[in-house]
């Protein structure tokens, strides 16, 4: 304690270098500039109304984000998301359209999203596969198997209950959408986790070092097994909002989802490394470019451009991330 | 660890290295595929077949060569799809307005170069993950090939030197194959049998003592991005050469057909491991198994789920036949 004491004494001067030495505090700077930005160029954009509904769609890439952000903390990676998107989607609609049970729907939903995460985190965690390629694969086979079961046409939600739709219409004090409000809660709930429980610390030191990890008594196959299955329950989540936006299970739902959200994980100073990164910072890089693209449709921006300019960002973003850190190690 | 001093040892012992090969697995695996489907379609051995199979690889093939080296030196190219599809597009639209093939093939070459170029000196110079620099390389292309172009490039003058570039033949073989053939082989050598091959695999495996031992680790790395590029260059003229048109739409997932197949030939993405033959070997597997499914009448949607199984199901094979050979 007095040894912390002298040494934020010594460092006064640089208590605000140190500061923006923190990654999650640059994001946020970047987050307001991007608002303030886009709040003095484009009209009705600093309003409560759309800056909500913007929440509303950073709500899907924000609950996927979380397991996408753990699984990369514990040194993996997962990006069989997108395809689970529209893989949970079947269940979900055609229970609900033959029993005209939200809660039934869901709960078939969980329960794939379960199975996915089971595989994924059996094969890599105890069979011993990479992850890239076991998520690869399940990718592949979760589309072709969508594909294969649905001919390739939507399933239309015919139940139509009201708490289905309430999922993408209704908000919160008539202000936030549900879906922010879902996301927010997980992301509290986990970000309390993993910043203060044992588990969440354990994912950390899982993701620094498997080997002192394994030293330490840790499990270290248990505790990437949990981070799959965590990853595509949330997954599951995001893709139960999704059906419920669209009113169906659509064999497309999904793709490139990943890309998206491993970019703004990353940008959000996520390391694929592991180890590194905080789910604040993901928040803060998956509203960044939630921000930036409404702000540029908002310009009158074609989506080309936005793709463009996303890319761009990114690829700036982690070198400049990278540039810092090199400066931090001294070389 | 032991895999990768194992891998960048010097092979003496010819036979045992191939009975320790993961190219054996696959090479069974194929032989087992093609008994299996012949006997299900006697028509798999026609000749017609044979040579659509090998067309249909080519293309696969001749970005896998260069995926091959880059993931040899521990990087990896998401941006190959999405850049396929923007280099068919220039490549038609300067072959439209310049009437020359060769000028055409250059200015796909130095497009598909320059993108290889561009993601390695992000990865070497900005030290970017090349996950994350391709994800971001691929998400411009996507988007600059629409500001590009709205529609498909139509092919105007119908030049005939251009369309024997993708339908054509030299003999019974199509001209692609033997376009395929020519990377591979040149490829093959460069990997197997040059100093500059022994380099990257130094690189993939241990980058920092590359380094140390005084050699440039990221002229290497940039050197494979560079080569990647090029191998893209080509298979976007032929693929818009087949398709008689730059489409903007092409080539969505050809970055993961690509990458499984290199995958699936044994290649390691933490580098320093993977051979050129066990590529051809995967490629081979997946454009058979492609082919299966079509003359077995089946739902054409398993071309997609029986790559994902294989995928799997080969690298866990793989862990099994090491974990064998440690005991």
């Amino acid at each position: 304690m007095s040894l912390a004491g002298t040494a934020s004494a010594k460092a006064q001067p640089s208590m605000l270098a140190r500061l923006f030495a923190r990654q999650e505090l640059a994001l946020l700077v970047c987050l307001l500039l991007v608002l303030a930005f886009f709040s003095v160029t484009v009209e009705n954009f600093f309003s409560v109304r759309n800056l909500t509904n913007v929440l509303g769609q950073a709500s899907l890439p924000l609950i996927a984000g979380i397991g996408c952000a753990v699984v990369f903390i514990s040194g993996e990676v997962d990006i069989s998301i997108g395809s689970l998107l529209a893989t949970i989607a079947l269940p979900l609609i055609i229970i609900m359209n033959d029993t005209n049970s939200l809660l039934l729907g869901i709960s078939g939903a969980l329960l794939f999203g379960l199975i996915i995460g089971l595989v994924n985190g059996y094969l890599t965690a105890y069979a011993g596969i990479n992850s890239l390629i076991v998520t690869l694969g399940t990718m592949f086979i979760m589309r072709g198997g969508v594909y294969l079961y649905t001919g390739q046409r939507a399933i239309p939600d015919d139940a139509s209950l009201d708490s289905f739709i309430a999922l993408s219409d209704g908000r919160l004090f008539n202000v936030l959408p549900y879906s922010a409000v879902i996301a927010i809660v997980l992301l509290a709930a986990f970000a309390y986790v993993m910043q203060h429980r044992p588990f969440g610390r354990q994912i950390y030191a899982v993701g620094g070092n498997q080997e002192v990890a394994r030293l330490a008594g840790y499990d270290v196959r248990r505790v990437k097994f949990i981070c799959f299955i965590i990853s595509a329950l949330l997954a599951t989540v995001a893709g139960i909002i999704l059906a419920a936006r669209v009113g169906s299970a659509q064999h497309t739902a999904g793709l490139n989802f990943e890309f998206q959200v491993v970019a703004a994980t990353v940008l959000g100073g996520v390391s694929l490394a592991g180890g590194i990164g905080s789910l604040t910072g993901m928040a803060l890089g998956v509203l960044i470019l939630q921000f930036l693209s409404n702000g540029l449709r908002g310009l009158g921006l074609p989506t080309e451009w936005q793709l463009v300019i996303t890319g761009m960002i990114i690829i700036a973003a982690v070198a400049f991330d990278e540039a810092k850190r090199r400066r931090a190690n001294g070389g | 660890m032991s895999e990768l001093t194992h891998a960048s040892a010097p092979k003496r012992f010819v036979g045992r290295q191939l009975l320790g090969s993961s190219q054996l697995v696959l090479g069974a695996i194929l032989a087992a595929l093609c008994i299996a489907i012949s006997i299900a379609a006697p028509q798999f051995y026609s000749e017609a077949n044979i040579i659509a199979i090998l067309r249909q690889c080519a293309l696969v093939l001749i970005v896998a060569s260069g995926m091959t080296m880059l993931i040899i030196t521990a990087e990896v190219d998401l941006s190959v799809g999405a850049s396929l599809a923007f280099v068919g597009c220039i490549g038609m639209a300067v072959l439209n307005s310049t009437h020359s093939l060769s000028l055409g093939m250059l200015a796909a070459l130095a497009f598909a170069g320059g993108v290889g170029l561009f993601n390695g000196l992000v990865v070497t110079r900005l030290r970017v993950n090349s996950l994350i620099a391709t994800i971001g390389t691929m998400m411009m292309l996507q988007g600059g090939v629409y500001l590009f172009t709205r529609e498909a490039v139509q092919n105007h003058n119908q030049m005939a030197s251009f369309t024997d570039l993708g339908a054509g033949y030299v003999g019974a073989v199509p001209v692609p194959v033997i376009l395929a053939a020519l990377i591979f082989v040149v490829a093959y050598i460069t990997l197997r049998f040059t100093t500059l091959g022994r380099y990257l695999y130094a690189v993939g495996a241990n980058d920092k003592a590359v380094r140390l031992s005084g050699l440039r680790s990221e002229r290497l790395k940039l050197f494979a991005f560079v080569v990647t590029g090029l191998c893209v260059g080509v298979a976007g003229m032929i693929l818009s050469s087949l398709m008689n048109a730059g489409q903007p739409t092409a080539g969505r997932g050809f970055e993961l057909t690509v990458i499984a197949a290199v995958i699936l030939g044994g290649t390691s993405l933490l580098g320093g491991r993977g051979s050129l033959f066990g590529t051809l070997l995967g490629v081979l597997v997946l454009k058979v198994i492609d082919n299966g499914i079509i003359i077995l009448g089946w739902n054409q949607d398993l071309q997609m789920v029986v790559p994902g199984v294989v995928i799997i199901l080969a690298t866990y094979l793989d862990i099994i036949r090491n974990r064998a050979n440690v005991r």
